[in-house]
């Protein structure tokens, strides 16, 4: 039989309320409190509850999951569950803690469940699945069913379903999905149609989400001694793509020398990008990297410096997760040559 | 990446024609350029006027970095 | 306006000594056929082949797919592209139903270009895995583009659309087993049933962003790069107005049979009388920079207004910057008061994590969702490659590479592949064939 280990508060624990919030992390043995309702219909066995107060992992958070994480050093278990926390926000934010820990040291799937009004969900949402849960712990026995229902699918190697079906908090990722039904796209356009059309409710197949905004940089102050740097998603490289970046879905960057390098000449330099007509950027590749402008801009003294490498990869198709590591991969050559402002030109 | 580079402490400004894309994505300085495949000099055109095209942007942004702003900025280009 | 679809439906396809169609058999002699396809001396290499489904067959580089048909005004399947440039749309044509006409390349392909399976896990991802189809696989002396990524099939796309009408021509004289009738009175002068149901636009967004000609969409033969949004029937659309370009990972591409079996258009049709009262087809593009986005928007709207349309749906054939002109011309539409539904694919990247559009906007709020292009597929080996399935990671194709640190190249030594659905030949099936769709998980 497949093993699993729980986490829950204090409270649940039953070591006490508020007063006993303080409690250092214990690992039991068996099974504690809601391991009972578990054990029910989970197909693994619960073979430790660890037990922790909640103030305890919010205000010694670093030595609460170091003792947690050493205590399962050489414990042999195939799912960690964590909840479920209600609407306890602290509570939550344990559980989200400890699931991400643990996930990340062992590689083994985690499972919380919290109220959608638990601070929790918004801070470990995209980590791990988070099952929808009541906000009181009345409903214990409903919340630790639904973690019950996936985590047997979890266990049993079984594709968990999409948010909606299976009663988690989406994680941010969004998959194709075939239809059971096999209702052709023509079919829904004009159930949404027509639906739209008379004012009745509808649902739509990509909502929309909030925008995530960055704070916004301060202005170089001095532009006449500041060093720039530029990069490009538009793909331009040296004719024989040293770095074999991809002219799509890219995973690589290239940076390359232009200390020296007055214009970028056609032929020494050319663009790899498939999400456009090349004709224009090979013919000239300061069309979207403007080392001309740049290094002219330079010699009437506009700005300081240019910093000796262009930066270069391709945007198209590129998952945000990988523009993001590539990005910072590149942020260090910057840091270290004390780049001031950056250019980036997109295409 | 912009929003990478942004966060590690550098102002960014991002030359791009798609500034909804731009705006979506969340950069903060956007100076508009002219086309996706040829964002900074129209190959339709002669060689200096692409020329002036290139440093009047480029000089453009480079003043975007030295600008405060305070919201999601979208530099005039003449 | 009416157009009459008399339709022949396929069962088998054979090889023999004379083109016929025969209780649902069809019959081609194939030298006859392939000595019509070499009158284009562009030709170098050309041989036919049978792929239905259940055969253990990879197609690979697919260019085009065409339905084979035939006018019986004896005029051409595809005015002003093959054939005299008169006006499509009306009249009667024979259909065979249930087959299509691929045209592979023998060795070269491109983004443009992808695979399809007759059998197996990938057969389902394109609508060509469930037909009967004529495959040609060809190749041609367009030396100028051979290792280009991005290319025109010129010769090759002619060819499909020859040789659809080659074998089309078999069953000119015969009685369809049943008959499909299309007709879309004037805008203005519908009975009052009608004109009391909430009216509709279909905005289609074919794939137009290459300067250089030769790749694009067209419309009667224009290349529709040179084109503004303009007001067009659509039974132009299914009679042949449109044929299918060349340039487009090819998961979202619309290939010219998708056009003459567009099915957003017949179930417009179907609801035509009974849900709403079904204007016409608003044919825009898609383009490269950000004026040309606005001005197509800007005249999609206006058209809907003055044709007094309370809804709309936009049609978008591509993914990535193309999302711009479809995202803006749906908020032009909503801002202009049309009531505005959306039909395209996304792109989440592997891990799904992506934006699924590059702009977004809070007034789509009515999406239909085909696909994902960066979906990761990996298909056991077939029996038999038709093409040469090393193109998939040599030559650029959308969904495939030479290699990669984890993945390993697309092609596999053991004929297996492993590639993005970004490559399967009109995979997402955005003009409403799609049974896919995209969730939150």
């Amino acid at each position: 039989m497949k093993k699993a280990i729980l986490y829950i508060n204090q409270f649940f624990g039953q070591i006490g309320g508020e007063d006993k919030a303080d409690f250092a992390p214990v690992i039991r043995e068996g099974k504690v409190g809601p391991a009972m309702e578990f054990a029910k219909n989970l197909q693994a066995d619960i073979t430790y509850t660890i037990i922790c107060g909640d103030n305890f992992m919010g205000s010694n958070t670093d030595e609460a999951v170091k003792t947690i994480l050493d205590g399962l050093e050489g414990k042999d278990f195939d799912l960690f569950l964590a909840g479920p926390a209600f609407q306890a926000g602290r509570y939550g934010v344990a559980c989200g803690t400890i699931c991400k820990a643990v996930k990340e040291k062992f590689n083994v799937p985690v499972l919380t469940s919290m109220n959608v009004e638990n601070p929790g969900v918004e801070m470990f949402k995209s980590n791990m699945l988070i099952m929808e849960g009541a906000n009181i712990a009345s409903h214990m026995r409903k919340d630790v069913a639904a973690m019950v229902k996936v985590a047997n699918k979890i266990l049993s190697g079984e594709q968990v379903g999409p948010a909606t079906e299976e009663g988690y908090f989406p994680t941010g990722r969004r998959k194709e999905v075939w239809l059971e039904d096999k209702t052709t796209a023509a079919d829904r356009m004009i159930n949404m149609l027509v639906a739209k059309l008379n004012g009745e409710p509808f649902v739509t197949e990509l909502p929309i989400p909030k925008p995530d905004r960055v704070p916004i940089a301060p202005a170089i102050k001095d532009l006449k001694h500041a060093k720039i740097a530029l990069v490009t998603t538009g793909g331009i490289v040296p004719v024989d793509n040293p770095d074999k970046i991809q002219s799509a879905s890219a995973t690589r960057w290239g940076r390359y020398d232009i200390s020296h390098t007055m214009r970028l000449e056609s032929g020494v330099y050319k663009t790899i990008h498939a999400g456009f007509d090349p004709a224009a950027a090979n013919d000239d590749p300061n069309v979207i990297t403007p080392v001309d402008a740049l290094q002219e801009l330079l010699k009437e003294g506009y700005y300081g410096s240019l910093h000796p490498y262009f930066y270069s990869t391709v945007g198209t198709g590129t998952t945000q997760a990988e523009a993001a590591r590539m990005a910072n991969e590149i942020v260090p050559y910057l840091k270290e040559d004390n780049v001031d402002g950056i250019i980036m030109v997109s295409t | 990446m912009v929003k990478e580079f942004e966060k590690a402490g550098f102002p960014i400004v991002q030359m791009c024609n798609l500034i909804p894309v731009a705006k979506t994505v969340g950069s903060n300085r956007i100076v508009p350029t002219i086309s996706i495949p040829y964002p900074l000099g129209d190959p339709g055109t002669p060689k200096e006027e692409q020329w002036k095209l290139r440093m009047n942007r480029t000089k453009i942004a480079l003043d975007a970095l030295a600008t405060d702003i305070k919201e999601q900025t979208i530099f005039k280009v003449s | 306006m009416k157009l009459e679809i008399g339709n022949f439906y396929v069962k088998d396809i054979t090889f023999g000594k004379e083109l016929k169609f025969d209780n649902g058999v069809l019959t081609i002699n194939k030298e006859e056929a392939l000595a019509f396809i070499k009158e284009d001396e562009r030709i170098t290499e050309a041989d036919l082949y049978i792929a239905k489904p259940g055969d253990k067959i990879r197609m690979c580089p697919v260019k085009e797919a065409v339905e084979p048909r035939v006018r019986l005004d004896g005029r051409g399947l595809f005015p002003g592209y093959e054939g005299e440039l008169v006006r499509a749309g009306e009249g009667t044509l024979h259909a065979m139903k249930n087959c299509s006409v691929l045209v592979v390349g023998r060795h070269w392909g491109g983004f443009q270009d992808g695979v399809i399976d007759m059998s197996g896990e990938g057969q389902k991802y394109t609508y060509f895995g469930g037909l009967n189809n004529i495959v040609l696989v060809a190749d041609t002396n367009e030396e100028f583009e051979k290792r280009e990524q991005q290319k025109k099939n010129d010769a090759l796309r002619h060819a499909a659309h020859r040789l659809a009408e080659f074998v089309g021509k078999c069953v000119k004289d015969l009685k369809p087993e049943d008959t499909e009738s299309y007709e879309l009175e004037p805008a203005i002068k519908r009975d009052p049933k009608t004109e009391k149901l909430p009216s509709v636009v279909f905005v289609m967004q074919p794939q137009t962003q290459m300067e250089d000609m030769g790749y694009n969409t067209l419309a009667y033969g224009w290349d529709m790069n040179h084109m503004l949004p303009t007001y067009m029937n659509p039974n132009e659309v299914l009679d042949g107005a449109i044929v299918s370009g060349s340039f487009m990972p090819v998961a979202a591409k619309w290939s010219t049979y998708d056009y003459q079996n567009c099915p957003a258009i017949k179930a417009l049709y179907r609801e035509h009388g009974k849900t709403i009262n079904f204007l016409g087809i608003i044919m825009s593009n898609l383009n490269v920079a950000l004026d040309q986005k606005e001005r197509s928007a800007i005249y999609v709207a206006q058209i809907a207004n003055s044709l007094g349309a309370d809804g709309a749906v936009v049609a978008e054939e591509g993914y990535g910057n193309p999302d711009a002109d479809y995202v803006g011309c749906i908020v032009a539409l909503e801002d202009a008061g049309v009531k505005t539904v959306g039909l395209s694919d996304e792109c989440t990247g592997r891990d799904g994590m992506s934006q699924p559009l590059v702009t977004l906007d809070e007034k789509c709020d009515a999406l239909v969702s085909c696909g994902d292009v960066s979906d990761l597929l990996v298909l056991p080996a077939m029996e038999t490659v038709l093409g040469e399935l090393e193109a998939l990671g040599r030559d650029g194709m959308a969904g495939g590479w030479a290699g990669d640190e984890i993945l390993g190249p697309s092609v596999r030594e053991d004929g297996s592949i492993i590639m993005e659905n970004n490559s399967m030949f009109c995979g997402d099936q955005v003009l409403g064939w799609s049974t896919k769709t995209m969730k939150a998980f």
